[in-house]
């Protein structure tokens, strides 16, 4: 295991999450996508953190921050959700559409 | 033990400011004006003990090594808290009836609270030193605007519009982290000085992919070209007073981030990055114009008009620090006025009407001083000379002409004069376009009235007084 793997590896979650993120319909589905986007970017500090940094605390802390600021976005998020479900009994991001120019 | 730095407690305020506002809810009932009023002495408290900071030039002050307050930060926050206290004042009416076909609002103290909230993030993004608390900063200043936005539960299109800012934000927050991530890798460190050092030694591709995250995923809070595209849509279901926190707050954290980085950690590389904000400024200046051109209600108007703002305030960036920042800020100053003058005067016909231009017919005879200060906004957003605007853009411009970039400033220029033609069409539509029907009179409060008054003065004052802005540019440096 090396350094180039563990990027590759992150660098493959994110363009899944990107992907997800364009592919999938069901809101739910959206926000697992981007979930796997912000873990990308944690597996990239982790990796960092332990083969080249000089300062490894340092990484090893931004991902832990990263995972708590990403609960509080996802209870917003859920929240939102749960709001919209109440309204049109649905998930599918295709009903987005009441705003439009 | 040690003793707290004076230049903090503007700060320390901030932060337990909306826990007292929410907790002071427990105490009273809920028709109580308690939460109010404590919201409105702690906002203008903390921006006079702003005022009271002596502007030091060079580094700045630190507190614990990693929070730095230097002029541009201290003049970002009066920035700020001013923002705060206008959406404050431009809020409360909707908590009283409901407006432009939407329900009336609950939980003030809560909204003040958010407000307050998204306003400490940006302070802490112009404070930062290290990345993590950079990031912080950012994620604190948006995550109250997604609950704002969907404030008004019974609202379907606050809703759908709240779902589409929390998927695009958090998009972008993935590439800007993702950015972090390979600006770490490359530097081996999060202090400002360190990633400055490790730039300055020399580049690598690491570093590149790492920009190029970081101003994706800024782009899409900044509203910058290819990511505007949420800014509208969101900009038109939100409540009017959130949309008026979300063009100023939002967009001056965002500006002040590409600010913080570019000047900053990134300073060695600036020429180098110079043809993406250029391009970038380009493209999204003249897509914010093209977009407004056909547009008939006002909150998506104003979205449009917003996103063309920021194309033009990123010219600056391309300048030298010192000049490039204090356009920025004394250009922030002048849009924040500018465009919560506009908001208050769209609020006031949106309580009566809907907010569209066909709303605004006939108000030059109905009620005069309204239709000027609406003139006296959009003529200070196009820019026109004798107004507060004119001066704010020139300085950007100016900055953006130092380092010879006369094909984007000329570029910027001749859009204005794109710009001109749609906020005439909207004073047209209130000055001379005659009313179909009968109006529903407006009613001003006292509170309205007064900000109004004041916010005109204001962008008037700062045009027509042009030694404001000398002092204020004589007065410090970077």
């Amino acid at each position: 295991m090396n350094l180039l793997n563990c990027l590759i590896l992150a660098f493959l979650l994110f363009g899944i999450g990107v992907w997800g993120l364009m592919r999938r319909r069901h809101l739910i589905g959206m926000l697992i996508s981007i979930e796997l986007m912000l873990n990308a970017a944690n597996i990239n500090f982790i990796s960092f953190a332990y083969f080249t940094a000089h300062d490894a605390t340092a990484g090893a802390l931004f991902s832990i921050f990263v995972i708590a600021v990403t609960a509080c976005e996802m209870a917003i998020a859920l929240a939102i959700i749960v709001s919209m479900y109440r309204r049109h009994k649905s998930l599918d991001a295709d009903q987005l559409r009441d705003l439009h120019d | 033990m040690y003793s707290i730095p004076h230049f903090i407690i503007p700060d320390l305020i901030l932060l337990v400011f909306p826990f007292i506002v929410i907790g002071s809810r427990l105490f009273c009932d809920y028709k109580s004006k308690i939460p109010w009023r404590i919201a409105n002495i702690g906002l203008m408290l903390i921006f006079v003990l702003l005022n009271l900071i002596p502007l030091a030039s060079g580094e700045g002050q630190f507190f614990i090594s990693n929070w730095r307050v230097d002029d541009f930060g201290v003049l970002m926050r009066e920035v700020l808290i001013l923002s705060a206290l206008l959406g404050v004042w431009l809020s409360k009416d909707y908590f009283e009836h409901g407006a432009d076909g939407k329900p009336q609002m609950h939980q003030i103290a809560e909204f003040i609270g958010a407000i307050a909230f998204a306003t400490f993030g940006g302070i802490t993004v112009v404070s930062a030193c290290d990345t993590l608390t950079f990031f912080l900063g950012l994620e604190i200043a948006t995550i109250p605007m997604y609950a704002l936005t969907a404030w008004n539960k019974k609202d379907q299109m606050g809703t759908e519009a709240a779902t589409k800012y929390i998927l695009m934000g958090s998009v972008a927050t993935a590439f800007e982290l993702f950015g972090f991530s390979y600006l770490f890798g490359f530097a081996g460190g999060l202090h400002f000085s360190e990633i400055h050092a490790a730039v300055a030694a020399g580049t690598s591709p690491l570093l590149w992919v790492a920009v190029l995250f970081l101003f994706c995923g800024i782009g899409f809070k900044l509203t910058l070209f290819p990511f505007y595209t949420w800014a509208p849509d969101v900009y038109e279901g939100a409540p009017t007073p959130v949309t008026a926190v979300l063009s100023v707050t939002s967009k001056a954290t965002a500006i002040a981030f590409l600010a913080v980085l570019v000047y900053g950690p990134l300073a060695p590389i600036q020429e180098q990055i110079a043809p993406l904000i250029a391009l970038l400024a380009g493209v999204t200046l003249f897509v914010g114009n093209l977009g407004a051109l056909k547009q008939s209600r006002l909150r998506r108007f104003m979205a449009y008009s917003s996103i063309a703002q920021a194309g033009y305030i990123m010219v600056a960036l391309l300048g030298p620090a010192e000049i490039g920042k204090t356009a920025i800020v004394y250009y922030l100053f002048v849009y924040a006025i500018s465009n919560y003058l506009a908001f208050f005067v769209f609020g006031i016909i949106g309580h009566h009407r809907e907010e569209t231009f066909a709303s605004l017919r006939g108000l030059s005879k109905q009620n005069p001083s309204l239709a000027i200060a609406l003139a006296i906004s959009m003529f200070s957003l196009a820019g026109i000379p004798p107004l507060a605007g004119f001066f704010g853009k020139f300085h950007l411009f100016f900055s953006g002409a130092t380092t010879g970039h006369y094909m984007l400033v000329t570029f910027a220029v001749l859009n204005n004069v794109l710009a001109l033609f749609y906020y005439i069409q909207l004073i047209k539509s209130a000055w001379v376009d005659e009313p179909d029907g009968h109006l529903t009179p407006l009613r001003l409060t006292k509170r309205q009235r007064a900000v109004v008054i004041f916010l005109s003065i204001g962008v008037v004052a700062i045009g027509f007084l042009p030694f404001l802005s000398n002092n204020i540019f004589a007065g410090f440096n970077y």
